[in-house]
């Protein structure tokens, strides 16, 4: 894969070359030779047509982005899921600073994080008028997602639109420049083809009904006008669009985070204990699936016994290969709590493949963010996994472009 | 010990308000004794410090469209529950308590000297000493 992009200009009357270094935003130095030539001069091999100019931007090895893409339904923690990931990265991401309050968009040293609502074709009251949801495809613009999504990973900024969630409205666009790593959230990161073969890592949460309500009645109880009534009605409704939009992008993602109820206690119905799978998908370049003791056998453990002691209903743990949605799968699972810190290092020292730096990595980084939900179950502890992971495929593909030489590809 | 500033006393503790949102939100107040930052100290105060409380709760605005778009979302589906008006309202709904419970979790965590201190750094007040 080359690292240059190419771009057509006005022609010259001098062949001149122009080498000079700039620092982006992000901080690393990228280096931008510019080629000027005539129509006389076809000698260049890098134009094969004499009547062509040709801008040549070569940057050094990391100057492509890599994107990734998140996907789950309003509501289901993608928010706590970009802190970690960011965390995990390095930097606080913050909405951009003196521009619209209301962005959707958060931005940290090495990562940018693009909220998909803001590529709504129709604003809240467009909707509310043909009677689409949100969930509905035909309330975005997949075109200009894929264009703009295209023109970051090359390395060019954009500006991008966004939609106020506070006022329903679409707000003038601000600009995006390309960062080391570019996540697109929201509801379609997978549904058009062509975003799909853009992203480089995508993962899908998939709440269970049953979850997702108990969370939702978390979030809106506090809110004057809700009711458990509305809270359900208004589930219910989103229901028949989610599935059939939303939900099917679960067999295209790499890993899927499934959040399920416990079974470690018969009929709960608190939906305080969570069961959570992290379903990886084989195959993948750049990512290696982590497992339990042995990779590719399957294994069932509870660690709570001798070496360590647990409270009630303590922790479950199971492991093994399986296929979901046609595809084949590594699953780890976790259903229970982690009560102490004792615990999670534990656990972290008998998984194997977690891509961290050092050991007590995944352990740091979930005591760092103590006070995000999920902290004490498997939903922090596969978002955290995840963000290595992530982290390690950045590296890979980083380290695979320095390798392949740097050439031009025509414009 | 009463000591009065700016015409509060901490014998009896009692929440200041700042913002207009205040006055309405009454019920999601916790009482307990009360800070004043950045305000004139009038008398002298024995011990203790004043820091105003805000209510944890989104603005008034966001608080108000979500009740609104759910009264509407009731009477649209009221006669077809199935159309995609409905739909569509139940899902403006969901949008609503999404940014309401985003505007919620801003405001608890902004702290207002933090906020101003970011941007000011150099200010007398934000001077932090490390030796």
């Amino acid at each position: 894969m080359a690292a240059c992009t190419v771009y057509s200009t006005q022609p010259l009357r001098t062949n001149i070359s122009i080498p000079t270094s700039s620092k982006t935003h992000v901080g690393f130095n990228q280096k931008q030779v510019v080629f000027y030539t005539t129509t006389k001069k076809s000698s260049n091999r890098r134009t094969n047509s004499n009547n062509r100019r040709y801008l040549i931007t070569c940057g050094a090895g990391d100057s492509q982005t890599i994107v990734i893409g998140l996907a789950a339904d309003s509501g289901c923690g993608k928010s706590t899921f970009m802190r970690r990931l960011t965390s995990v990265f390095g930097g606080a991401a913050e909405p951009p600073k003196g521009g619209n309050p209301d962005s959707n968009t958060l931005i940290s040293d090495t990562t940018t994080v693009i909220c998909l609502d803001d590529y709504h074709s129709l604003d809240r009251t467009g909707r509310k008028e043909k009677g689409v949801t949100a969930l509905d495809p035909r309330a975005n613009d997949f075109d200009l997602m894929y264009e703009q999504v295209k023109a970051i990973k090359e390395g060019v900024s954009v500006q991008k639109p966004i939609y106020n969630h506070v006022t329903g409205l679409l707000d003038p666009p601000e600009l995006i420049k390309p960062p080391k790593i570019l996540v697109i959230e929201g509801l379609h990161p997978m549904y058009d083809s062509r975003v799909r073969d853009l992203l480089d890592f995508s993962i899908y949460l998939d709440i269970s009904n049953e979850v997702k309500f108990a969370w939702k009645i978390q979030r809106d109880m506090a809110e004057r006008g809700h009711s458990l009534e509305s809270i359900k009605a208004s589930i219910e409704a989103r229901k028949p669009d989610f599935e059939a939009y939303i939900d099917p992008q679960k067999q295209y993602a790499d890993a899927v985070i499934e959040v399920l109820p416990t079974q470690l206690i018969p009929d709960d119905n608190e939906g305080k204990i969570l069961r959570v799978r992290l379903i990886q998908k084989e195959g993948v370049k750049y990512f290696s699936p982590v497992y339990l003791f042995d990779d590719g056998s399957t294994i069932s453990w509870i660690p709570c016994g001798r070496k360590l002691t647990c409270s009630y209903p303590g922790i479950k743990f199971s492991y093994g290969p399986e296929t979901y949605k046609g595809n084949e799968v590594s699953v780890v699972e976790m259903d229970g709590q982690f009560d102490r810190l004792d615990e999670l290092i534990y656990v972290e020292s008998h998984l194997s493949n977690l891509s961290s730096k050092f050991y007590g990595e995944v352990t740091q980084q979930m005591l760092k963010h103590a006070d995000f939900p999920g902290s004490n179950n498997g939903t922090g502890l596969f978002q955290t996994i995840v963000g290595l992971k992530i982290r390690d495929l950045f590296e890979q593909i980083v380290a695979s472009r320095a390798e392949t030489p740097v050439g031009a590809a025509k414009a | 010990m009463a000591a009065t500033m700016a015409g509060v006393s901490l014998s009896s503790p009692r929440v200041i308000f700042k913002g207009p949102e205040s006055l309405q939100k009454s019920q999601a107040i916790r009482s307990g004794p009360v800070f004043m930052l950045n305000q004139r100290w009038t008398g002298a105060v024995s011990s203790g410090r004043m820091v105003s409380i805000r209510p944890v709760q989104a603005s008034p605005d966001i608080t108000g469209k979500v009740e609104e778009s759910i009264k509407s979302a009731e009477e649209t589906c009221a006669g077809d529950a199935t159309s995609g008006e409905c739909v569509a309202a139940w899902d403006e709904v969901e949008e609503l308590s999404a940014a309401a419970s985003h505007a919620r979790d801003k405001k608890k965590t902004s702290d207002p000297l933090e906020e101003y201190c970011k941007d000011n750094p150099e200010t007398d007040e934000c001077r932090t000493y490390d030796n």
